[in-house]
């Protein structure tokens, strides 16, 4: 530069690590909570080490003391090292967003500034000069939503009129060969010494080409000596025509303590650990020092708050992904099936799975297990109904409710399960209601009809709402109208049902569409009734009795609440592991049952072979692997009942719960039963058993 | 120092130190236009016995240059005379290039009994890069790469001492191609190499899939000068 023009520096940036804003959190809960005294905070920072890439000053969690009792007691400044010169700063912390819009930040950066000025004056620069580059932070910290506003100012004293530069070239020109290659030694020898975190400094030429660095204490000596003095500083700046923003104070520093008015300056860079001269700068500087400056009583302006790009703005950081314990909790659990994955299954559905939406009609010892399975293959919407309240006995075998649950009465099952799920996965949609589902053979009082018919268009709404429903209940009955509805809607239905020792879980078959052929099939002469042989049978299909009221006279093997404990998590986990095999076939509800034995089709699916009915036995400790056709005279799924249904809606299903023998009229199962009493066996008379159901 | 089991790809947490030892010295005596590992030593955790390897690899602030300005968001406005007056010193910057910063460590895994990239983004600033940001960076080959390959993908893990996500290039595939690379040298070298050489053998797979080159003669032990790259060094 031939004349004189102003001296312009590149603003100091900054770069503010999640430590730190991890430690002003959990200062902020555990020590600081409302408190919005300022707090003492460390940058640090170190030479540019890039040519295309300022340094910047950096927060880090050791910036912030770990509590506030350490920060009184020890006045020492953070430790260094030789890319980390620690700065003295200051932290205003506030606790509203409104509060940190409405900060004076004009008498915030005039107080620190005062600070400076104050220091040079006293001479405290000359023992700690780090105190030149002194800087404020002003923030807001959401801990709800996990980000950080927060502001940087950098006070600059204001030089009255600007320094003007005269000179600014490389630094490989400015010296001579020889004093260039003392200079780096002397550098790269006091960068590597304990003094190094130092970041202002004097460099001495000697008449013999001989360099050597001093520390900023030992300026008056240098000057009587007479050599060549040189202000040194670490430029954090990568720009070749321009020093960085910390000789800003130093000018300012040299002028007013040294009485120079003509200055040469160093501004030191880096690179790969070492001085580079070529793109470290020497220039010249010319400053007047100002009479307001002679006046003791004289505080100068400063400018230095940061710019968010060219705008004079805050800036805000959003730490949700890291620091929100809900978000990582879903993304560790996504981990853990994209794993299975990547390493075991690579044709699992990962998307498929987390978009069906599951029905547990029961939330008892299977519908809990049931739940929890879902959750940990990736299902994220469930729905529960129950009509029961959590009783003292529940919390031992219903995997979801604690004792918490059972006080004052009892939370209602529904709810308690729904919330207990959030608390094991917060990422899950889950959604509790409680009401009876109507079962036939609990005939419907006159006043209860609306109540009832509002139960069922509840059912109706909630099974055609979700993509598999689970009927997971306690009796019989309460399986038909469920079992009917899906049917009806065509969709999947699993069962699990509980004798004392023994299980079942089966798929039940796809729905009857409204042209099926199979309406009306004779009976044989040879009493066998045909079956279905495309139509996978439900939980009825094998029954020749339509469900009735097995409540007030249950023996014990009906009674499922007295089941051996083992068994709810089994049936529970088969009932979830068979629809994640129904999800993953290619046809879905429609896939035919298959058995253990038919090694064709079990090697072509990666989950393996996908059942009917699983039948298990404790007292065996044995399972079966059954498949079953659906019947066409069944009083639950067969087209004859479906499209009386669908002909007559609810009042055909206040028909059915309130005269069961209905509907074995209905499906001539009736007429069955009197044909099988009167076939004349030839047998004995005392050997005639009565046909049962089986489960 | 002998590796114990050298044939099935893993080694042990001493073994580990020794070969980050290994690594750090030919990085720096190939003197990379990175700058050189750090070790960092590890502060007891706290459950369970104290870590064995007793630290990890670290190479920080790594810069990655974005050829496009991300758009600020910026909130309010606030008007010059507001905060402060216009100072003919001060050098408003105008648009700049955008630059990413990385963090790498190289971490041991008790449970894979292998080392563990772990890496992590940055915006100017400190922002966090997200999943997709990071990708982005990567260089075009190794998106296929993650795709196709089982033994390559990134995910995102708990860091085992800093306590917040970091990505990671799953160690679950690694003995099984570290097996195959050291069987090449098992012949060629003495035992006492083997383990020296494991940590330099993995960076050269694994830091080609981060983008993040070794230097050329790192591997092959010769004194040429590095390729430049898509990092490059901010100390």
């Amino acid at each position: 530069m031939a004349e004189s023009t102003v001296l312009q520096f590149s603003p100091f940036q900054s770069h503010v690590e999640e430590g730190f804003w991890k430690r002003l959190s959990s200062l902020k809960l555990n020590t600081l909570g409302l408190d919005e005294t300022p707090v003492k905070i460390t940058g640090f920072y170190g030479p540019c080490s890039h040519a295309q890439v300022s340094s910047h000053l950096y927060l880090l969690d050791e910036s912030l003391p770990a509590n506030l009792a350490e920060e009184s007691s020890s006045s020492e400044m953070v430790l260094g090292n030789r890319n980390r010169c620690p700065i003295p700063g200051t932290l205003y912390n506030t606790n509203t967003l409104e509060s940190f819009r409405g900060l004076d930040k004009q008498s915030l950066i005039r107080k620190e500034a005062k600070k400076i000025w104050e220091e040079i004056c006293s001479g405290r620069v000359e023992a700690a000069c780090a105190v030149l580059s002194r800087f404020l932070v002003i923030s807001y910290a959401d801990l709800k939503k996990w980000t950080f506003h927060y502001w940087f100012a950098f006070p600059a004293l204001v030089l009255n009129p600007s320094a003007l530069v005269s000179k600014l070239q490389p630094a490989s020109e400015w010296f001579n060969l020889e004093e260039g290659k003392s200079l780096s030694e002397a550098c790269n020898e006091w960068r590597k010494s304990s003094l190094t975190a130092v970041p202002f400094f004097l460099v001495i030429i000697t008449a013999d080409s001989h360099v050597t660095l001093r520390p900023l204490k030992d300026w008056e000596t240098c000057q009587r000596d007479g050599h060549k003095l040189l202000f040194g500083f670490y430029d954090p700046c990568h720009l070749p025509s321009n020093p960085g923003w910390p000789l800003r104070n130093f000018l300012a520093f040299i002028c007013s303590r040294c009485k120079i008015e003509k200055i040469q300056f160093l501004c030191y860079r880096e690179r790969h650990g070492l001085a580079d001269l070529t793109h470290s700068l020497v220039g010249e500087a010319l400053v007047s020092i100002s009479q307001e400056w002679k006046n003791p009583q004289f505080i100068p302006e400063a400018v230095g708050w940061e710019r968010n790009g060219s705008k004079l703005a805050p800036r805000r950081i959003d730490l949700a992904t890291s620091m929100d314990p809900i978000r990582l909790a879903m993304s560790a659990a996504d981990l853990n099936l994209k794993l299975m994955r990547w390493r075991a299954l690579p044709s699992l559905n990962l998307d498929k799975l987390s978009a069906t939406k599951c029905l547990l009609l029961g939330a008892g010892t299977l519908g809990c297990q049931v739940a929890r399975m879902l959750m940990a293959w990736g299902i994220k919407k469930i729905t529960l109904v129950d009509n029961g309240r959590v009783s003292m006995s529940n919390p031992l075998r219903q995997s979801l409710y604690t004792l918490e649950d059972c006080l004052n009465g009892g939370d209602w099952k529904a709810d308690a399960a729904v919330r207990s799920l959030k608390s094991i996965f917060p990422g899950v949609e889950a959604e509790g209601f409680t009401f009876a589902i109507p079962m036939p053979g609990h005939p419907v009082q006159a006043k209860e009809t609306a109540g009832v018919l509002e139960d069922c268009r509840r059912l109706q709404n909630l099974i055609s709402s979700h993509d598999v429903i689970f009927l997971l209940t306690d009796t019989r009955e309460s399986r038909w109208l469920p079992t009917l509805l899906c049917t009806n809607a065509n969709k999947l239905a699993i069962t699990a049902a509980l004798g004392f020792d023994s299980y079942v879980v089966m798929r039940h078959g796809a729905g009857v569409s409204a042209d099926d052929k199979d309406a009306s099939f004779s009976v044989c002469s040879s009493g066998i009734e045909g079956h279905e042989s495309r139509r996978l049978g439900c939980y009825f299909c094998n029954d020749v009795v339509a469900p009735n009221d097995s409540t007030s006279n249950r023996t014990l093997d009906q009674q499922c609440t007295v089941t051996r404990p083992g068994l709810a998590p089994i049936a529970s986990a088969l009932a979830v592991e068979l629809m994640i095999g129904i999800l993953h076939h290619p046809e879905g509800m429609n896939a035919p049952g298959e058995m253990a034995s038919s090694i064709s089709e079990s090697s072509s699916q990666p989950l393996g072979i996908l059942p009917h009915q699983i039948r298990g036995s404790l007292s065996q400790f044995s399972q079966m692997v059954l498949v079953g056709s659906s019947f066409n005279r069944c009083t639950a799924c067969s087209n004859l009942v479906v499209s009386e249904y669908r002909r007559r809606e609810l009042e055909f299903v206040i028909q059915a719960l309130n005269h069961p023998n209905y509907l074995e009229d209905l499906t001539g199962l009736t007429e069955l039963m009197d044909k099988a009493r009167s076939f004349n066996l030839d047998w004995e008379e005392d050997d005639e058993t009565d046909i049962e159901t089986v489960l | 120092m002998k590796m114990a089991s050298p044939c099935d790809g893993t080694l042990s947490p001493t073994e580990f130190k020794f070969a980050a030892e290994a690594l750090m010295k030919k990085w720096e005596e190939c003197k990379s236009i990175l700058h050189p590992w750090i070790w960092i030593p590890c502060p007891k955790l706290p459950f369970g016995a104290p870590d064995k390897a007793g630290g990890y690899l670290s190479l920080e602030h790594i810069h990655h240059f974005e050829f496009k300005k991300q758009q600020d968001c910026i909130e309010q406005k606030y008007s010059e005379e507001e905060v402060e007056a216009l100072d003919s010193a001060t050098l408003v910057l105008s648009g700049e290039n955008e630059t990413h910063y990385y963090n790498f460590h190289i971490i041991y895994s008790t449970s894979y009994k292998v080392p563990v990239l772990f890496f992590r983004g940055y915006h100017q600033g400190g922002q966090p890069l997200k999943c997709d940001e990071v990708e982005k960076d990567l260089p075009l080959y190794t998106s296929k790469l993650l795709e196709e390959s089982k033994w390559t993908f990134i995910t995102q893990e708990e860091h085992p001492y800093l306590n917040c996500p970091w990505f990671t290039l799953h160690p679950c595939g690694t003995s099984e191609w570290m097996r195959l690379l050291l069987q090449q040298r098992l012949y060629s070298s003495r035992p006492e190499d083997l383990c020296s050489h494991y940590l330099v053998a993995w960076f050269s797979v694994v830091g080609q899939v981060i983008g993040l080159w070794a230097p050329l003669n790192l591997v092959h032990c010769s004194s040429s000068s590095s390729s430049s790259d898509t990092f490059c060094s901010h100390t």
